[in-house]
């Protein structure tokens, strides 16, 4: 599975002129943790373990001495996310959701639709983060089939499942 | 809606619109900034007029009319969410998920309004708190009765 990032608006024509880059945040948060384009990430989704090899046009890091290293974290890893998603089953992003629903993103398919939600972390134990954003997720009340995705930047690894 | 917003905008670009002004309100929200209502109000409009362009009892539509209600209460215009509220839930064909979704987005308000005005709450007064907020979006100064 090969993740472009630089190609992420031209799969989801909706983040076309959005304020936030987030292909450059998922740049960015993967540079900030020592890797460089193109780089091998495992992938764990619900148990099935795989490897992506995520790319991305390289950013100059110096940007990040003036952004907020959370948003860069939480940025990247939607961009990580929805590129994963649009690689794995064709998802495309309809539109963010507001947090009353549960879930980030709304994303649509031949097939259906789906709630996703996203988290980001530098390091740590992301299977724990998934469990959380799993029940987040959960709570989404909406007739749509539901993901949470956690990116942990430092290895790099992608972890998905549904509740 | 006031004629200044009456531009014609696709499903597409009102959804990359809401998107975008959904991220701004959450983060001018995170900060406690004084902007964050006039940025829920900004999403209030993208989600109302979503609204009107999708049919209730799709997915997109019933996001778009809770969205304008759950956006309408984080702006502070409780008449306004009740307005709108009034409105779809009169929509035949909207999900009983959706309007379950509406009334959910009142009683967070009511949590919410009760976690930050306690003594209103424990005195049942809260429902003074529209009346006030109607009387200061009618006088922008802070001491209208002295103007």
């Amino acid at each position: 599975m090969r993740l472009a990032l630089q190609d992420l608006c031209l799969r989801h024509p909706v983040l076309r002129g959005h304020p936030t880059d987030l292909a450059k945040c998922g740049g960015l948060a993967l540079q900030r943790s020592g890797h460089a384009s193109p780089v091998v990430a495992g992938v764990d989704h619900d148990g099935v373990t795989a490897t992506a090899e995520i790319e991305w046009l390289s950013q100059a890091v110096s940007v990040l001495e003036v952004l907020d290293s959370n948003r860069v974290t939480e940025d990247g890893a939607e961009a990580v996310a929805i590129a994963y998603a649009n690689s794995k089953a064709g998802w495309v992003v309809k539109r963010r959701l507001q947090r009353g629903e549960f879930a980030d993103w709304l994303l649509r398919s031949e097939t259906g639709w789906l709630a996703l939600e996203v988290s980001g972390t530098i390091s740590g134990e992301p299977l724990a983060r998934l469990e959380q954003e799993k029940r987040q997720v959960a709570r989404c009340t909406l007739p749509a089939g539901r993901l949470a995705i956690v990116v942990a930047f430092d290895r790099p690894l992608i972890v998905a499942g549904g509740p | 809606m006031t004629e200044t917003h009456s531009i014609a905008f696709s499903e597409d670009e009102l959804d990359a619109l809401v998107s975008i002004a959904i991220r701004r309100a959450e983060i001018l929200d995170d900060i406690q900034s004084p902007a964050a209502s006039e940025a829920w109000q900004e999403v209030m409009l993208y989600e109302e007029r979503l609204a009107m362009i999708t049919p209730p009892a799709e997915i997109a539509g019933g996001v778009a009319r809770v969205g304008a209600v759950r956006a309408a209460l984080a702006a502070g215009r409780r008449m306004e969410a009740v307005r709108l509220a009034s409105r779809y839930l009169a929509e035949e064909p909207l999900p009983p998920e959706r309007r379950a979704a509406i009334e959910r987005a009142f009683q967070e308000d009511r949590d919410r309004l009760a976690g930050r005005f306690p003594a209103l709450a424990r005195s049942g007064r809260l429902a003074e708190l529209d009346e006030w907020r109607a009387i200061a979006s009618r006088n922008p100064r802070v001491f209208p009765l002295a103007a």
